[in-house]
């Protein structure tokens, strides 16, 4: 599943701008020409390898994978028994964490931009953080935290008995909705951002109590928290590293899971695999499609040249601490927790295994960089990722870039809607379905044999990586794209710039923080992506998650915990260098953009 | 301050422009001179915004052919790109860059000029100083009023040191003051550079006060193109007249020709009044017309006179000078904007009368030819 946030985020806001030009006749033409290229890659990358899975579920013939041509016998199989279950469960489990993560987002941007509250410039932050950190570190830092003989039990705390309520359901919702928190928060953050004080002041001159004010100005930003519901809810549905973990672990089957079971198990049953799909995918489309049609009646666009900026309400000594605490519960289960048990079980010797005494080592680290079994070290997984990542960040960032400027540029016409609703259903593409859509169709004869054989390779597992990211990526850069002026790259047309010249010293400076930001973020997720990776890695070239993973599954918890770790610290060190190295290196104008202060 | 560059002659044969079914500009030709002010003058989605914009470059016309200095740059088999066209433009929303200072802003069309870093600075700092902001140069856009934000535009035109600068409302977004003022700043600076100036707005006062030549479009056609006195005096259709401000219009009868573009007429509700008009348009006796009253024609006085019509005060507004009135004449006629120094109450009983050479006898809803 990858990412989806329509509302441009704070730290990469675009600059805001008015008004839009109608479409040029430029742009018409550029639709005609490239409109079968992009199309092309679309269906190399999406469309094919998807669409001939699920013509699996009723038709397997058609790929020599049955006997029949239309069969509804998949269909039964799979509604019954344990993968009933798991979907069941995926489906309540994903409604629950839905409404949690946008109640606390909605709170937290709510404190965050209309309040006193402590650390309101760290918060936001600590935000994108939150979303960098894939849900399988979490649930492993959190395991290590608080499993019996773990890194609770070295700090002599008893967690007992949270360890037990943790791998299950509770452990699950909790973990799955920190993790949803990020996409609500920034969306909501957004619509709150453009909604001025002055609704609220209206409503209260005009004689309203609180809760009628709350009444009158809730529904000016229900489009931004329904586009939040289902965006949690579809990330939650698709989420593959608490199933495959925490969800294995504590017996709990979860749809993604199941399906991944489907074509694990021998023989693999691909039908069965794709009847899952069907239902992951269906499931999350009603839900993005709802937010998308909202979205696009603009009804929470408030912001306008006449909005004051909002007050900030001044609160109590007491309810400052509180909210302040709350808010860092909030990164404290998120991210703290999973940090700290991951740091200290790196370092507790036995981890897990009972021991007379705490004793602390530095022996997994050693093994990771020295390890006794050939070809066992992090060093070439992590290698590994980090080339992927980068390959895979950049060519999503630039794919991205086109395809979102596309996407805005044909207002109202037919090419754009059909971008528009093919990449919001791709988005509520899980990572699970498309590693096994690749397995699948880049592995019939007619494109192994007679076309191009890319099975078990690693430019699959780029290709693939590249699709999986690729329509969040596109409507994260959607916003920002939109709000370039057209009038701007025309201005530097007319006084004298070629188009290349006119892009790269007026749109490029406009979006650069954003692409800076998009490339971190496809460059994080695909170091930690779990699902696609671990289905399509080629033999002997483990990225760093499978590598962790395989640690994990033979029982060498501390060695598995302190590859985490290593991973993290460079997941956040590379963060770090790129943003340190934008503002050491942009010039000053770039980094202003977003910045709306007037000092005159 | 001497011209830079010599101005260039634009030339429009037959220019369409369609978006879909819906059609832009039907059929466009006009000639624009070297070095004059040239103002395009119509309603929202007159066309004219196109027009500059298929002349910019920015906009391919769907037919006909433009040249700017008898070099064709819009043909059938001609387009050429906007960069090479040697024009500059000040935008509606100013297009300035956010993430550049001003000073970087205005100096943009001189980078890929010959001139030496240093002369390209002095260049900047002159314009600066010429257009007023000169302390404002390391400032971001957006740490500039609106006004000076158009003050930045318009040095980065005048920068470019080109024979044609295009203005896109340039004044819409300021308010009355600075409209002013940038107005007579534009209509200075621009006719020092020595280029010719192609200039759209909506706003009629701006459009008399600036041009040597003004045209008005209407429904993407060019219906009037002359001096702004001919178009205000003579306007070649009603649509024409009304775009360019009338105090009021009535229905009337010819009665009597009275010279060869002078009429009578009477008017249906005062019979036995008679009135002098400008006849625009071939009128016989006892053709049913309609009369447009300029505001400047019509004149407020306690007794009635023959060529006058009895009227009541509606509203009065103090203005300054004077005062401005709205009058009731007839059963649902309202004359607007009459300018008396002394007040008429509300309420009041007034005879109104009418300056022949500011009255136009002509068919209520029939378009001009462009002229």
């Amino acid at each position: 599943m990858t990412t989806e946030l329509t509302a441009t985020p704070s730290p990469v806001t675009a600059p805001p701008v008015v008004g839009a030009a109608p479409p040029t006749p430029r742009a018409r033409r550029r639709w005609s020409g490239g409109t079968i290229v992009l199309w092309l890659i679309l269906t190399v990358l999406i469309i094919a390898p998807v669409g001939c899975f699920i013509l699996l579920a009723t038709s397997p013939r058609l790929f020599n994978q049955g006997s029949q041509y239309f069969t509804l016998a998949y269909i039964e199989q799979t509604l019954r028994g344990s993968t009933l279950r798991g979907i069941l469960n995926s489906l309540w489990v994903s409604s629950v964490v839905a409404v949690l993560a946008v109640s606390i987002a909605t709170t937290l941007a709510w404190l965050v931009q209309r309040t006193n509250v402590w650390g309101r410039r760290v918060w936001p932050f600590l935000m994108w953080v939150l979303l960098l950190v894939p849900t399988w570190m979490m649930t492993l830092g959190w395991g290590d935290l608080l499993q019996p003989y773990g890194a609770a039990s070295a700090a002599g705390i008893n967690t007992h008995f949270l360890y037990g309520e943790f791998f299950g359901p509770t452990g699950i919702i909790i973990v799955l909705t920190t993790a949803a928190v990020p996409f609500a928060y920034f969306i909501v953050a957004a619509g709150l951002q453009g909604l001025g004080s002055e609704f609220e002041d209206a409503a209260r001159i005009h004689g309203a109590g609180r809760l009628a004010v709350l009444r009158t100005v809730l529904p000016i930003v229900a489009p931004a928290l329904l586009s939040a519901l289902a965006i949690s809810f579809a990330e939650t549905m698709s989420d593959f590293g608490v199933a495959f973990t925490l969800g294995y672990h504590s017996n709990f089957p979860m749809a993604t899971y199941a399906l991944f079971n489907a074509i694990s198990n021998y023989p693999a049953n691909f039908s069965v695999a794709a009847v899952i799909a069907i239902v992951l995918i269906a499931s999350t489309i009603p839900p993005i499609m709802l937010q998308s049609r909202v979205t696009r009646r603009r009804s929470y666009a408030v912001l306008s040249g006449r909005t004051r900026i909002a007050r900030r309400h001044e609160l109590r000594p007491w309810a400052r601490v509180g909210a302040t605490m709350g808010i860092g519960l909030v990164f404290f289960v998120g991210l703290g927790g999973p940090l700290l048990g991951s740091v200290l079980g790196s370092f507790v010797k036995n981890l897990g295994i009972y021991s007379s005494g705490v004793h602390l080592t530095t022996a997994y680290y050693t093994q990771v960089l020295h390890p006794s079994i050939a070809d066992k070290s992090l060093g070439s997984p992590l290698v590994l990722s980090n080339q992927l990542g980068v390959v895979v960040a950049t060519a999503t960032g630039v794919l991205g870039f086109f395809l979102a400027r596309r996407l805005v540029s044909n207002v109202g016409g037919w090419g754009q809607r059909v971008t528009d609703v093919f990449l919001l259903g791709s988005v509520a593409v899980p990572g699970v379905v498309l590693g096994v859509g690749y397995i699948f169709f880049y592995n019939l004869g007619l494109i192994a044999h007679d076309l191009i054989n890319l099975y078990k390779t690693l430019p699959l597992l780029m290709l693939a990586l590249v699709a999986n990211s690729l329509p969040g990526q596109t409507r994260f850069m959607a916003g920002p794209v939109a709000q370039l002026q057209p009038s701007l790259g025309d201005a530097a047309r007319v006084h004298g710039a070629t188009r290349w010249r006119a892009w790269r010293t007026t749109s490029l400076p406009l979006v650069s923080r954003v692409l800076l930001w998009g490339w971190l973020l496809t460059f994080t997720k695909t170091i930690a992506e779990l699902a696609i990776v671990q289905i399509l890695y080629p033999p002997s070239q483990e990225p760093a998650s499978v590598s962790i993973q395989s640690y994990l599954g033979n029982y060498e918890l501390g060695t598995g915990t302190a590859m985490t770790v290593i991973t993290m610290v460079e997941m956040l060190l590379v963060i770090g260098l790129a943003l340190a190295l934008y503002r050491a290196l942009a010039p000053r104008g770039w980094r202003r953009i977003g910045w709306t202060g007037v000092e005159s | 301050m001497k011209a830079e560059r010599r101005a260039a002659g634009v030339t429009f044969a037959g220019v369409r422009k369609a978006f879909g079914d819906k059609v832009a500009l039907d059929d466009v030709s006009l000639t624009i001179e070297p070095g004059s002010f040239v103002v395009l003058l119509g309603p929202s989605g007159s066309g004219k915004t196109t027009l500059l914009r298929c002349l910019a470059g920015i906009e391919r016309p769907t037919r006909g052919e433009i040249a700017i200095d008898e070099r064709v740059v819009v043909g059938p088999s001609t387009f050429v790109a906007p960069e090479k066209r040697g024009l500059a433009m000040v935008f509606q929303d100013y297009a300035l860059w956010p993430h550049l200072t001003v000073a970087r802003n205005v100096a943009f069309p001189l980078q890929s000029s010959a001139r030496t870093k240093q002369e390209r600075a002095a260049r900047v700092e002159d314009l600066l100083e010429r257009v007023g902001i000169a302390h404002l140069s390391e400032r971001f856009p957006n740490q500039l009023s609106g006004g000076e934000q158009q003050r930045v535009a318009l040095a980065r035109a005048l920068a470019a040191d080109v024979g044609l600068i295009l203005f896109d409302e340039p004044l819409s977004n300021l308010d009355a003051d600075r409209r002013e003022q940038l107005r007579l700043e534009i209509a200075t600076l621009t006719r020092a550079a020595g280029a010719t100036a192609l200039y759209i707005t909506h706003d009629q006062s701006e459009a008399l006060a600036l041009a040597d030549r003004v045209g008005v479009l209407n429904q993407g056609r060019l219906v009037q193109f002359g001096t702004p006195e001919d178009v205000y005096r003579r306007p070649a259709s009603a649509f024409v007249a009304r775009f360019t401000g009338v105090a009021g219009e009535f229905p009337v009868r010819v009665v009597r020709a009275c010279g060869p573009d002078t009429v009578e007429v009477t008017l249906p509700f005062a019979p036995e009044a008679h009135f002098e008009a400008l006849a625009l348009e071939p009128a016989a006796l006892g053709d049913d017309r309609h009369l447009f009253v300029r505001a400047a024609g019509v004149e407020l006085n306690n007794e009635v006179a023959r060529a006058s019509v009895r009227g009541q005060i509606r509203d009065v507004a103090f203005n300054g000078r004077g005062y401005e009135h709205a009058i009731s004449v007839g059963d649902d006629v309202v004359i607007s904007k009459v300018f008396a120094h002394s007040r008429f109450e509300r309420g009041a009983e007034v005879a109104v009368s009418f300056d022949p050479s500011s009255c136009f006898v002509m068919e209520s809803e029939q378009e001009g030819k462009c002229q």
